[in-house]
């Protein structure tokens, strides 16, 4: 009797260092995803469930510091993989959060769109020849036009600036943006590190350009309601394809277009962190999001461009100028203040 | 001393025991009295004005002691002109408050009975109402396709819409006294009822006309509330950091935008404490000197 006792206590023990040990014969595989809402969804995930097994457990979050706050807060060992921006993923790189990428993992990569094929070319993805994030959705800054109130659709920032459109333009409020759409509009290569030259003659230019513009906005929704109650022609659409299709549920007739010289964009990719637990899993639903199936829906519920299926958010030909922290934020505020206090 | 008052001091005296129970009661309520002031208003005061005596070097808040942000706002002419044309703004503000304020109050006054409570209610309804809402209302009325415009362009009024009432420095005075204009009327309207009805007939029957008695007696009495009302009203536009930015397009721009940004996107909290500090003493300077005018000097 005490015999028994003893081999059942045995084997209790014994199931018991087992699940300690998370030993995958005994319990399902599980993958930890941090991502934004809209990334990873319900019907998605139970479709990547029934085909791999295992159990998936996704947390979203709303802000660039969350995503932070997570995966530095746990050393990266909360989490097996999660989304974040070309911009932001450098720091993570920096701190040695993130594992790289085999992309023969994702043979899914290949059918992507021309602009993603080559990652060495998409800037922020790479470091030291190593892959540590695969692009996954994005969108662009572009124009918002009316085309009734346009002599010609124009197809560059530069239109910001036209005195024809006195009074008729929207400008969002933000010193980081308008400093870089301004140096490209000057044909400066990186206008995400501006010399102090460089910066003086956009906050010229800025100066002019607060002088053509009939207010600031801050978000979406206030954009629209400053175009229904206005006389606006032309706006630079910080919020892209989504400020394009509230204006669009609102019965406007708006034409979206990305600026030639360029258009301010910002991508969201996939990143492995360093504490992942099984980094075939997490590479398999790095492939399993990159169908084109999954990437039309992520579109059509989001309104962000995905990464293989084409979507109105940016055409092959157009260039996207991929969004990255600018050399001095603090000082890009200051100067934003100072166009803004200029009679 | 009379029976009655001999009873009261009974009645009022505590019994044994009872009294030192009430007096620890007291001073705890006395304590609870003074704790949320203390340590919701004083301490984070006291806490920014500290703040504003440290820097920023990269990203980081430094905290080491230096007068750099004050000396930044005394050299800088983006700071200090627009801190001196935020006061500007401000004063035309109160002004404009009073004066729009002033004959509300009166004619309140002078309604009889209960009615006049019941109007003056009225008045205060849009104080319940979401600032942000009303900004957006204001914004859709006065807009170039905006309410205003629409229906003078259909009665025929005018051929082109005006675009004079909105983004620009019209439109920051006119919102801002609209939403500002309950904070004037309602302490004009007390020191006006504060006013003796017999005043008023003593100067009837000693033959002065309206306008003598309005300009010798209820003026005089009711500057207290003018005075009230004016220094409200310039506190809360003078701190404003969302209206003129709504409504006055690219003129707009205040200093309460200024501190705005130094805690959003130029993360410069100390700098942003300094310019609250500045801020904060000009209003103070603001309420001290209306509440020395504003002090009885005589009781009716």
């Amino acid at each position: 009797m005490a015999f028994r006792k003893l081999n059942w206590l045995m084997a209790a023990g014994l199931g018991l260092a087992a699940v300690l040990a998370g030993s995958p014969t005994l319990e399902a595989k599980e993958l930890r995803i941090l991502a934004w809402q809209g990334y990873a969804d319900d019907d998605w995930v139970k479709e990547f469930e029934a085909q791999c097994g295992c159990d998936t457990n996704v947390v979203f979050i709303g802000t660039d510091d969350e995503i932070w706050a997570k995966i530095k807060g746990s050393e990266g060992k909360d989490f097996d993989l999660f989304a974040v921006n070309t911009a932001q993923l450098q720091r993570y790189i920096d701190a040695g959060l993130t594992t790289p990428i085999d992309l023969d993992k994702i043979p899914n990569q290949k059918a992507t769109l021309p602009r993603f094929q080559d990652l060495t070319t998409v800037k922020g993805v790479m470091r030291d020849g190593k892959l540590h994030a695969i692009p996954y959705a994005f969108d662009a800054i572009g124009i918002i036009y009316d085309p009734k109130k346009v002599s010609s659709p124009p197809n560059s920032m530069t239109a910001l600036w036209d005195p024809q459109y006195k009074g008729k333009v929207l400008d969002y409020d933000n010193g980081e943006h308008n400093f870089s759409i301004t140096a490209l509009t000057m044909g400066v290569k990186d206008p995400f590190k501006l010399t102090p030259d460089q910066l003086d003659a956009a906050e010229k230019k800025l100066v002019d350009l607060k002088h053509n513009v009939l207010s600031f906005y801050t978000t979406a929704d206030e954009a629209l309601q400053l175009y229904q109650n206005n006389d606006v022609a032309i706006i630079f659409a910080n919020y892209g394809q989504q400020q394009v299709k509230m204006m669009k549920d609102a019965g406007l007739d708006v034409v979206y277009v990305n600026p030639k010289e360029g258009a301010l964009a910002w991508l969201d990719t996939w990143a492995l962190t360093s504490g992942v637990q099984d980094k075939e899993l997490a590479e398999s639903w790095i492939n399993f999001v990159l169908q084109k199936k999954i990437g039309e829906q992520l579109s059509a519920r989001t309104g962000f461009g995905n990464t293989v299926a084409p979507f109105a958010s940016a055409s092959d030909s157009d260039t996207l100028v991929w969004l990255e922290s600018v050399e001095d934020p603090t000082k890009r505020a200051d100067l934003w203040n100072e166009v803004k206090a200029a009679p | 001393m009379t029976a009655n008052e001999s009873l009261r001091r009974v009645a009022a005296r505590p019994a044994r025991g009872e009294g030192g129970l009430r007096k620890r009661r007291g001073a705890l309520v006395s304590a609870a009295a003074w704790t949320l002031p203390v340590a919701f208003i004083l301490v984070p005061l006291l806490l920014f004005t500290v703040q504003s005596f440290f820097q920023v070097e990269g990203t980081d808040i430094v905290y080491r002691l230096t007068l750099k942000n004050y000396v930044r706002f005394f050299t800088d002419p983006t700071f200090y002109d627009t801190f001196g044309w935020s006061c500007l703004l401000a004063l035309g503000v109160a002004v404009l408050t009073v004066l729009l304020g002033y004959p509300v109050a009166y004619l309140l006054a002078s309604l009889g009975g209960r009615t006049k409570y019941v109007v003056a209610f009225i008045f205060v309804i849009p104080l319940l109402m979401s600032y942000i809402i009303k900004i957006y209302a204001i914004r859709s009325i006065l807009g170039g396709n905006g309410f205003l415009n629409r229906i003078l362009l259909q009665l025929g009024l005018i051929d082109e819409p005006w675009t004079f009432l909105v983004f620009n420095l019209n439109a920051v005075l006119l919102t801002l006294t609209v939403l500002l204009v309950p904070f004037a009327i309602l302490p004009i309207f007390v020191a006006l009822e504060k006013i003796p009805r017999n005043l008023l007939e003593a100067s009837a029957d000693l033959g002065a006309s309206a306008w003598q008695t309005f300009r010798t007696i209820v003026l005089p009495l009711s500057l207290q509330g003018v005075v009230i009302g004016a220094s409200c009203a310039f506190v809360l536009a003078l701190g404003d950091f969302v209206t003129p930015q709504m409504v006055g397009g690219v003129s707009g721009f205040t200093f309460g935008r200024i501190i705005y940004s130094q805690f959003g996107t130029a993360f410069n909290w100390p700098f942003g404490a300094a310019l609250s500090v500045i801020l904060l003493l000009v209003v103070l300077l603001a309420l001290v000197s209306a509440a020395r005018f504003a002090r009885p000097r005589f009781t009716a």
